[in-house]
């Protein structure tokens, strides 16, 4: 009696017929398979919003009185694409902030030149370098927007970094995109509060401490998770400001 | 002061290094005879060796001892289907324990007023 020969797989060979169902059925499995893990992977995936670098509208000039105090934030008084009394935030390029320009600004006229982030409310200038991104001017004079207390909240939301939630990133927000928001915010980048609940139609907070400086040292640790924070909600002008109590972050159960 | 992950890893990198030392300036030598007088490859070895240095060091022994060279491969290659099978079952584990214990809301909780604005105030003024 003659043995059977074994059969082998060879990967330039024919196959042998006997080993044909097998690897037919091992292809539409893993075809299968990777179908599936490919839907599973994107239907969980939360919605990255609508934010967005706008490119189309070309490079923004906004005059505006900036307030440096906490992160340095644009009070639209002249602009073709931004209503009067509009607060922009202001970043730099890539992952970088503007405080070491704005702070010579802070509470002076000035023009910024760049291009806008938007998401929903939330409204971001990314300034170009030099003079010509963020510079005074001279001969106008204009009083920033008075501040106005709102009370004091306990609010339950997620710490984001500004120029990714508003687009720079998509997801600008969540556990994946925790390490990028860190790296903004160490890097100036104004973080932001999106609450799960409006507090006058309003849900993206400028984060800052109870004494109105930057929080960000005290943040870093709480980003990208739903946390409940206490702190004074206030408003100035257009831009609303949770100065929290940063003790007081518990992470939302 | 609790220690945390990237203390743990501090601490383990800092051993690592020690072994480095030791291992590429004398170790070496003993556990390979094609090593010895060659010096300009070892500083190319230190990242693995501070990466995988509980191996180095528990080659270094059993080669030291006078084991052969299929013998001091053995332990490793032995568990190799286990820790394959290990593998696949830790990472589906990995993946639903990880789904489980992620954060999931509240997506809709409503903020609390605990103190009402005392009065409109300036503080710009201030």
């Amino acid at each position: 009696m003659t043995e059977r020969p074994d059969s082998f797989f060879i990967g330039w060979a024919p196959p042998p017929r006997r080993l044909r169902g097998f690897l037919i059925a091992v292809v539409l499995g893993l075809l299968a398979l990777f179908a599936l893990t490919s839907y599973l992977t994107a239907a969980t995936q939360d919605d990255p919003g609508d934010g967005a670098f706008r490119f189309d509208w070309g490079r923004e000039t906004v005059v505006g009185v900036l307030q440096a105090e906490p992160y340095p934030v644009l009070h639209v008084l002249e602009s073709e694409r931004f209503g009067q009394g509009q607060a922009l935030m202001l970043s730099g390029f890539g992952k970088r902030g503007v405080q070491d320009r704005g702070d010579p600004l802070d509470g002076k006229v000035v023009e910024a030149s760049g291009v806008a982030l938007k998401r929903g409310a939330l409204d971001m200038l990314q300034v170009r370098g030099g003079a010509e991104g963020l510079g005074p001017l001279e001969g106008r004079e204009a009083p920033l927007p008075p501040v106005v207390s709102l009370g004091r909240w306990r609010i339950t939301g997620e710490i984001c970094d500004g120029k990714c939630y508003a687009g720079a990133m998509r997801p600008g927000q969540g556990l994946a995109h925790k390490a990028c928001a860190n790296l903004c915010l160490i890097g100036g980048v104004p973080p932001v509060f999106v609450a799960t609940d409006d507090i006058e139609g309003q849900r993206f907070f400028l984060l800052a401490d109870a004494e109105g400086g930057a929080v960000t040292e005290a943040i870093l640790d709480q980003t990208a998770t739903l946390v409940e924070i206490e702190g004074e909600v206030t408003r100035r002008g257009a831009l609303f400001v949770f100065n929290i109590d940063p003790q007081t972050i518990r992470l939302a159960q | 002061m609790p220690m945390d992950i990237l203390d743990i890893a501090g601490i383990y990198g800092l051993l690592g290094a020690c072994v480095a030392v030791v291992f590429l300036l004398w170790g070496i030598d003993r556990v390979d005879p094609n090593a010895r007088g060659a010096w300009t490859f070892r500083p190319l070895l230190v990242p693995g060796v501070v990466l995988i240095w509980p191996l180095v060091l528990w080659r270094w022994w059993r080669i030291s001892r006078g084991e052969t060279l299929g013998k001091r491969h053995r332990p490793p290659r032995l568990a190799q289907d286990y820790l394959a099978l290990a593998l696949a079952l830790a990472i589906p584990v990995l993946l639903v324990a990880a789904l489980l214990a992620r954060q999931n809301g509240p997506y809709e909780r409503p903020a609390v007023m605990l103190e009402g604005p005392a009065a409109e105030q300036d503080k710009s003024a201030q």
